[in-house]
């Protein structure tokens, strides 16, 4: 029997959109995928939706970002001058910037580590963190106890590094 | 009971360990202060990871609505939906395999439908209305004047379209193709397809007319355009589905109007695919079909993930119109002309030049 969909697009979509918006970088493509993803579930009916939709959500980002990569090669070459960001608040400034060191701390991240990291941060549960990553169950403990310290641990870094850096 | 290893501490800590697991690490920690004391860390460990894991969310933003408060006929109409799509993407299929197969062919018919419909356009509008306006010049311009400075050929108009209609319509559909051609010298084919325009419009709820500039703001892009026939106006319109839609009238002819529609992709609302249910399966495998042989567009279908599942062309108006998709728009062609020479027409639209 599969699950009611409706009911896990309501507790999970959210999620999910979080889950791709930290793959992708871009909220507005994040709901386009999350919701792509539903989609496809209406259509695969899928015997356990949410980890499908984890599955696929993480099989588009991935190829989203392969996109993403060859198109901004071509905007690199459009967007030498740096972009005017005077009229962005200091407080919008400050948010942009701890998302943009969150964003270069998962990066130091080994790409399983940051799998498992985003999946349980996104609910599942170990067992369905396994199931999607082909990790032993047992493993995943241990995965996440290094992603959470190598998580924080650049984070604190790349933040020292600034201060060094401005200073 | 050795002390805890950091995997067991975090799965403890997520509530991840069986029960009696759990209950041995609790025993262990109660009675072991080194181990409680990194409890206590990695508690904090975790508090932390997630606090920064939180700094990098999206916006939050209204749940989209999920056919709200309806759950049961919505389980019901999967059902129905399921089988045709799944029909469709077998048909899907093996027309992709099949226009892949006779590509080198097509490449060639290609040129010879470009070359005279551009020298057709050019010199009807040359030689029966000197005075019209031009306004999107291409490349070609030069060419365009040659022509008329030289006598026209004399602007009969009956072998010129034929050679169009037998360009545009290489094989088949010659009744069709004939049909077509005598547009021109009839009034009450005018009339119809004045209807057929305004249907057109209707269905794509044309607001008002905009310019060129404005065309390019609301799609974010330049709109797609047949090259060298002269765009007699530019429409927005609104679609459900759709976010923007830029309808651009090109005139074929003095007679024949075809109109290209830019439609910019909306985020699929559910609701959509649910409310809609499936087409016939033939229609469908038509509309997929016309998208599968839109040379180039096959790959960027494949590659792209802004593709929008099969359920998106449910739309009952893509049935047996042609579509192609170039980025985030979708192109269709309408006009009077077989779905055959609007098939090929859609492959050629280009980005309209400044």
């Amino acid at each position: 029997m599969p699950q009611d969909l409706a009911e896990v697009y309501r507790t999970t979509y959210r999620a999910l959109v979080r889950f791709l918006y930290r793959k992708v970088w871009d909220a507005e493509r994040a709901e386009d995928l999350a919701q792509e993803a539903f989609a496809r579930a209406l259509i695969h009916k899928p015997e356990s939706a949410r980890g499908w939709l984890f599955i696929v959500a993480a099989n588009m980002a991935r190829d989203d970002a392969r996109r993403a990569a060859r198109e901004r090669r071509h905007l690199t070459l459009l967007t030498a001058e740096p972009q005017d960001s005077r009229s962005a608040t200091d407080e919008a400034l400050e948010v942009e910037s701890d998302r943009a060191r969150v964003q270069a701390a998962l990066d130091e991240l080994s790409p399983r580590d940051r799998e498992v990291l985003l999946l349980w941060d996104s609910g599942l549960s170990y067992e369905e963190i396994a199931a999607q990553t082909g990790l032993a169950r047992g493993a995943i403990g241990t995965t996440l106890s290094r992603a959470r310290r190598r998580l924080v641990q650049a984070y604190e870094a790349g933040k020292a590094g600034e201060h060094v850096a401005r200073g | 009971m050795s002390h805890v290893d950091d995997g067991t501490l975090h799965a403890y800590l997520d509530g991840e360990l069986a029960p009696a697991e759990a209950q041995g690490v609790g025993a262990h920690i109660a009675q072991c202060p080194a181990c409680r004391a990194r409890v206590e860390e990695e508690r904090a460990l975790i508090t932390r990871a997630g606090e920064l894991l939180a700094l990098a969310a999206p916006p939050e933003r209204e749940l989209p609505p999920f056919r709200a408060g309806d759950v049961r006929p919505l389980k019901r109409l999967w059902w129905q939906v399921r089988l045709p799509l799944a029909w469709a993407a077998t048909v899907v299929l093996a027309l992709g395999i099949g226009s892949y197969l006779g590509s080198g062919s097509r490449a060639v018919t290609d040129r010879s439908v470009a070359e005279p419909l551009a020298d057709r356009s050019r010199e009807l509008v040359a030689a029966d209305t000197p005075a019209r306006l031009m306004p999107y010049r291409t490349a070609a311009e030069p060419r365009v004047a040659k022509r008329a400075a030289a006598p026209p050929a004399t602007p009969a108009p009956a072998p010129i379209p034929q050679r169009v209609a037998d360009a545009v319509v290489p094989r088949a559909d010659t009744a069709t193709a004939r049909a077509y051609v005598e547009t021109g010298a009839e009034s009450e084919a005018r009339v119809s397809e004045r209807n057929r325009l305004e249907d057109v419009r209707d269905l794509w709820k044309t607001e008002s007319a905009i310019s060129i500039d404005s065309a390019r703001r609301v799609l974010g892009t330049d709109p797609l355009v047949v090259p060298g026939v002269p765009i007699e106006a530019i429409y927005r319109g609104r679609h459900i589905g759709y976010s923007a839609v830029v309808i651009v009238e090109q005139a074929l002819d003095s007679s024949t109007m075809i109109q290209v529609i830019n439609a910019r992709s909306a985020p699929l609302a559910l609701g959509e695919v649910v409310v809609t249910g499936a087409p016939a399966p033939a229609s469908r495998a038509d509309s997929t079909g016309a998208l599968e042989r839109a040379g180039g567009a096959r790959a960027q279908v494949a590659s792209s993930l802004g593709a929008k599942p099969n359920a998106r062309l449910m739309f009952e108006e893509t049935r047996n119109r042609p579509l192609r998709r170039v980025g985030n728009l979708e192109i269709h062609i309408s006009g009077p002309l077989p779905s055959d020479s609007l098939q090929r027409l859609l492959r050629l639209v280009q980005p309209v030049k400044p």
